[in-house]
């Protein structure tokens, strides 16, 4: 059987991808950017095809070539939004879930929403964040979060499992934080971290200084 | 807190995969059991599926058409057709030259043009070349374009390209045919092109390309949509490999 030809290969396993692949790369930049990533990353899977055994595990070898390509070309520009406590914000999940009482959880799942966790995602450590970004809004599987990461699969678990706790801390305590700016109280948090700027409907945080 | 078992500490680290249904069956089973009795594993449960239901895509903006367009004409041209082909009477015609031409005339016309009929497989310093530049395109390029660095330790001097639109953005060390090289990568015209600099004897003592670089003074060959070539300069050899014809890749040399 006459092998079918480099090109045609390529567009019926690489070219599918082409939608969530910009938007992935929208994680990191945005616009004509992400798309110069993503055009980056066609070309050199374009040179490397040859190197794709399985045209089934295509999309995240797309995944971990434009990983590499934003590695490269965002050096110094770092996408992380000043980092929160972990501590804090695990001992904040730790409350939720430890508690007899349903009301913590029912009123953290009541309050979940997509953009304030999006933006919350921006605020805890990117290997949490990536994790639980490629899984749950782009549907990854775990061995292939695993090879698009390089880390094992274990480590992928932990991760996606990490990083939701870390989420659900984090909004746990910006209730908080806002409640109590609400009431006049511009003081630190229980968890040490303070709204950045009063007048942002974001997430950001800092670290307070008093620590 | 009644639940307070040591087994949590392992438990709850496979909440979350139990709830993407990615725990093999016996696994799944343990937790789904531990589930039953565990009131707080419980709510991990349900907090790890709600942050994951409500991080769930909604409608995303795909890729533009441009993108899309740019995209879909990646790869060398399609092969053009010939239309005087198409005609049987002329073909025939044109398979007989070809044939009369033999081998000799086929290969005078690629020596005319600085190319070779090799397989590059055949050349270790373009098979070596080849390879190392896939393993930089799908893995890893040095993080920085340090040419004080890559020079380091080189006995022969390694010059980065200056032609305008080349931009220099990775240069690392590795290995070809045996010998130390340097490996500079450049964005060009939308394409990644790599330079390898090697010590111009390296280049001489390979077969085919020593032949064509005596006769023409370069040497320029495409494989699988990859262009190849070579010339010496100043006490050096460059190699470059890009998705291009060699005739554009040796532009860049000019």
């Amino acid at each position: 059987m006459k092998a079918e030809p480099k090109r045609a290969r390529f567009q019926s396993s690489i070219l599918p991808h082409l939608d969530r692949l910009v938007a992935l790369a929208s994680r990191w930049a945005a616009g004509s950017e992400a798309e110069d990533y993503v055009q980056e990353t066609y070309i050199r899977a374009w040179s490397a095809f040859d190197q794709l055994r399985d045209a089934g595990a295509s999309f995240p070898w797309l995944c971990q070539i434009l990983r590499t390509v934003i590695g490269e070309r965002r050096r110094t520009r770092a996408r992380r939004q000043q980092l929160v406590f972990v501590t804090e914000l695990e001992a904040a999940h730790e409350e939720i879930v430890a508690s007899d009482a349903a009301s913590p959880l029912d009123d953290l799942l009541a309050r979940l929403d997509a953009e304030r966790l999006r933006d919350a995602l921006r605020s805890i450590p990117e290997e949490f964040a990536e994790a639980v970004e490629l899984h749950d809004m782009h549907g990854l599987r775990y061995r292939e979060i695993a090879q698009v990461t390089s880390v094992p699969i274990g480590t992928v678990m932990s991760r996606i499992s990490r990083g939701r706790r870390l989420l659900a801390g984090l909004l746990a305590v910006t209730e908080e934080a806002e409640a109590t700016r609400g009431g006049g109280d511009t003081k630190e948090s229980r968890c040490g971290i303070i709204p950045l700027d009063a007048t942002s409907p974001g997430l950001r945080m800092k670290r307070n200084c008093d620590d | 807190m009644t639940e307070a078992a040591p087994e949590h500490a392992l438990l709850q680290e496979l909440v979350a995969a139990f709830a993407d249904g990615e725990l093999p069956p016996e696994e799944a089973g343990v937790v789904e059991e531990h589930l039953r009795g565990c009131a707080r594993c419980q709510r991990e449960l349900a907090l790890q599926q709600g942050v994951s239901r409500a991080l769930a895509p909604g409608p995303a903006r795909g890729a533009s058409a441009a993108l899309r367009l740019r995209v879909e004409q990646m790869g060398p041209p399609a092969p053009r057709r010939y239309a005087f082909l198409r005609n049987r009477s002329w073909a025939a015609a044109a398979a007989a030259a070809l044939v009369a031409i033999g081998i000799t005339g086929g290969s005078a016309l690629l020596a005319r043009r600085g190319q070779t009929s090799r397989p590059i497989a055949e050349i270790a310093l373009l098979r070596d070349a080849v390879a190392d530049c896939r393993r930089a395109m799908t893995r890893n390029f040095p993080r920085k374009a340090d040419l004080q660095a890559v020079r380091e330790g080189l006995e022969f001097p390694v010059r980065a390209l200056d032609r305008p639109g080349a931009e220099l953005f990775s240069t690392w060390k590795t290995t070809l045919a045996g010998s130390p090289a340097a490996g500079l990568a450049y964005r060009w015209r939308g394409i990644v092109v790599v330079q390898y600099v090697v010590p111009a004897e390296i280049v001489r003592q390979q077969p085919a390309v020593g032949t064509a670089l005596r006769r023409k003074g370069f040497y320029a060959a495409s494989e699988r949509g990859q262009g190849i070539v070579a010339v010496l300069t100043d006490g050096s050899g460059t190699l470059l490999v890009g998705d291009a014809p060699p005739e554009e890749l040796r532009s860049l040399t000019l």
